[in-house]
């Protein structure tokens, strides 16, 4: 019998690590998307190295907006596409528009094309994940700050920053 | 009231009658039948499903039911059929058949697995039940892919309990499987001296306990992200859809080979009985199995190849995925060789046996080209897919579930089933359901994406093919069902070894066997 309750115990044991293991999965998941920089997450932890003297190399980094299940917002950047130089700092804008005539609540995510290219484009200034209150028919400019990394593999001419806008109104009325 | 119970509690070899033994049974038994019984009823419902699937397939164009209702059914369907189907079968085909072949008297735990059956029909009401809500059942496919499963009516919360309470009752069917495989044993039966379906279902159990709790979590995250304002899987709080999948599909592919692994085992108890000859390979056999298993829990992401993953990641889960070819090339090279010069006859339960080696086969191909990252771009979400899982389910897990149960119904029942009417289920049923699922590999190939109620019309004539087809599998499973009930009004009592070339310990008991199997181990040497 002792054997018996052995086995029981350890098993449900097993059960009760697997159901709390997907949820380890979670924070994995961000961990190996954050390593990678796969996924078109992007990397805001390290340590920026600004290069007194930049390298005569450019790249074109182009824009983009959607918005996220029709909510009633117009969501442009201001500049579609810019050539930048690698290693300096730039600054451009978006601009959020209240379409309807009530306060809502916006939140950004951001994504970066080519994903294996995303732990290059650092963005030191970001309205991602940050909750914009935006009152009816107001319009907002979004500011972005960002660099592109010095290492940033040779054969890419091209990075697409797209970012998603979400209406988070009914999410924020709930809490 | 009281008296009355305390007189049944004297009488201890006194079994209630009526509804109540089988509601208070601990007998390994009268549960293993019920769970056979029950996974025959959702059979039919899950079958009735595919139906109305087929029906409205049957020509391009809306004609029966509207397209929400069509994504209830095939949302249910694959429910019905994995969790109510095909899963309880194996839970009682391991309830009626582990204790006899180890030689135990009963499971381990008696009442807890009493419980695990009668979990059941009470999450399968509640599943069932949101078919009648005014917002419809569950509609986003049984893989519940956020964001379109947070979107759904109010069936969800139903459904994700459901799913909770089935996973509880496999866990706790694994628990007793693995303590009563462990446990239980005849002296002498090393665990390399066990029986390969035994083998199969230690190996199963230890899946379920992995992966159906990976499931459970995977459920509660799409549960709190639409009720209680987390965001695991919501793009706008940060989350990321694409990690349900890679949750999901890490419960999801240990869950498949949780379909076939007791099939395989099954197969590989009928072959050598009906070609005399000892199982070729018995020690590869186990380690092709408990190999299957450990690189089931590394493949899952070849289900979603086409999210953007880089390229190692493919490569990785492509290559992995080509190595599960090669144990399970092991066992089909052994059934092969078991029957090499055997003295083979060809009764139903060898002929489903048989019919499983050969579509199984068939559908382990079609696996290997869905493996293959550039060809899966173009295969994904098409009627090929479908084609591959039909071949490996059909007549991969249900062909093995019907020949165990022509197999072992003398020793169960103690009555032989009418051969011819067994013969003539099976080629009934082999033809159909070739008929069903062959065609499915042109339209796949062709471009048809699956789970759409209309199509083009170049599709038309292999889906009219596909549902006459349908049907005609399953109207000769109403044959299957006559040939049971036939079976038990039989007068003749069936041998206690009726098969000549069956070995294990089963064949030592009288058919059918005594409620208490073994109150005394028998000796192994």
């Amino acid at each position: 019998m002792k054997n018996f309750k052995k086995t029981y115990l350890s098993l449900t044991l097993f059960a009760v690590f697997m159901f709390s293991f997907s949820y380890m999965l979670v924070p994995l998941y961000d961990i190996f998307c954050e390593i990678t920089g796969l996924n078109g997450k992007t990397n805001q932890t390290k340590v920026l190295n600004i290069n007194e003297n930049p390298a005569e190399r450019f790249v074109k980094v182009k824009f983009t907006s959607t918005i996220a299940n029709s909510a009633p917002f117009i969501f442009e950047p201001v500049d579609r596409e810019m050539t930048v130089q690698i290693g300096k700092i730039y600054n451009t804008l978006y601009t959020l528009t209240n379409n309807s005539n009530s306060i809502k609540h916006a939140t950004a995510s951001p994504s970066v094309v080519p994903s294996e290219d995303a732990e290059y484009f650092k963005k030191i200034e970001c309205f991602c994940f940050s909750q914009q209150e935006i009152n009816g028919l107001e319009t907002k400019e979004l500011p972005l700050q960002f660099i592109i990394d010095d290492d940033l593999p040779l054969d890419t001419k091209t990075l697409i920053l797209s970012y998603t806008m979400f209406n988070t109104t009914d999410q924020i009325g709930s809490n | 009231m009281s008296a009355n119970i305390d007189k049944l509690h004297d009488d201890h070899s006194h079994t209630p009658s009526g509804i109540m033994r089988w509601i208070t049974t601990t007998n390994h038994k009268d549960i293993g039948s019920m769970y056979l019984w029950f996974s025959l009823i959702m059979f039919f419902i899950g079958g009735l499903m595919a139906l109305v699937i087929r029906a409205e397939l049957f020509q391009p164009g809306l004609q029966l039911v509207v397209p929400g209702f069509f994504n209830q059914m095939t949302t249910m369907h694959a429910l019905v059929m994995i969790f109510g189907a095909v899963m309880p079968a194996f839970v009682g085909l391991a309830n009626w058949q582990l204790p006899i072949m180890i030689g135990a008297p009963d499971m381990a735990l008696p009442r807890l697995n009493n419980w695990s059956f009668w979990i059941l029909p009470f999450a399968f009401t509640m599943m069932l039940s949101t078919l009648f809500f005014e917002s419809g059942g569950p509609a986003a496919g049984w893989t519940l892919y956020p964001p379109l499963s947070l979107q759904g009516g109010d069936s969800m919360p139903f459904v994700i309990l459901s799913i909770h309470l089935l996973g509880l009752s496999s866990i706790l069917g694994a628990i007793n499987v693995i303590a009563t495989i462990l446990n239980m044993r005849a002296p002498g039966m090393t665990l390399m001296k066990m029986p390969i379906f035994v083998w199969t279902w230690l190996i199963t159990a230890f899946l379920l306990i992995a992966s159906m709790p990976v499931l459970a979590g995977a459920i509660t995250m799409l549960l709190t992200d639409r009720f209680f304002g987390t965001t695991f899987f919501t793009a706008s709080g940060g989350g990321d859809p694409v990690l349900f999948q890679h949750i999901f599909w890490f419960f999801g592919h240990p869950e498949v080979y949780i379909l076939i692994l007791p099939a395989f085992g099954i197969v590989s108890t009928i072959i050598p009985a009906f070609s005399r000859k000892k199982l070729f390979g018995y020690d590869s056999m186990v380690y092709a199995t408990a190999s299957i298993a450990l690189l089931s829990f590394i493949v899952w992401a070849h289900h979603m190849f086409t999210v953007g993953m880089p390229l190692a990641g493919e490569l990785f889960f492509m290559f992995t995925t080509m190595l599960i070819a090669v144990p399970t090339g092991v066992k089909v090279f052994n059934w092969v060789a078991t029957m090499w010069k055997g003295s083979m006859t060809f009764e139903t339960p060898m002929l489903f046996a048989l019919a499983f080696i050969v579509l199984f086969t068939v559908g382990g191909f079609s696996g290997l080209m869905l493996a293959m990252v550039p060809a899966d771009f173009q295969y994904h979400d098409t009627y090929f897919v479908v084609a591959h899982f039909h071949y490996v389910l059909v007549p991969g897990a249900v062909f093995a579930i019907i020949a165990a149960v022509y197999y072992w119904l003398p020793k169960w029942t103690g009555k032989m089933y009418n051969e011819s009417l067994g013969k003539l289920h099976f080629w009934l049923t082999t033809i159909f359901v070739n008929l069903t699922f062959f065609p499915m590999h042109f339209v796949g190939l062709a471009g048809m994406p699956r789970r759409i109620p209309d199509y083009a019309v170049q599709f038309a004539d292999f889906n009219a093919i596909a549902s006459v087809g349908a049907f005609g599998f399953g109207l000769s499973q109403l044959l299957f069902v006559y040939i049971l009930f036939n079976t038990l009004k039989q007068k003749v009592t069936a041998e206690d070894k009726c098969w000549d070339g069956a070995e294990g310990l089963e064949w030592t008991l009288s058919s059918p066997p005594p409620y208490h199997s073994f109150d005394k181990a028998p000796k192994i040497d």
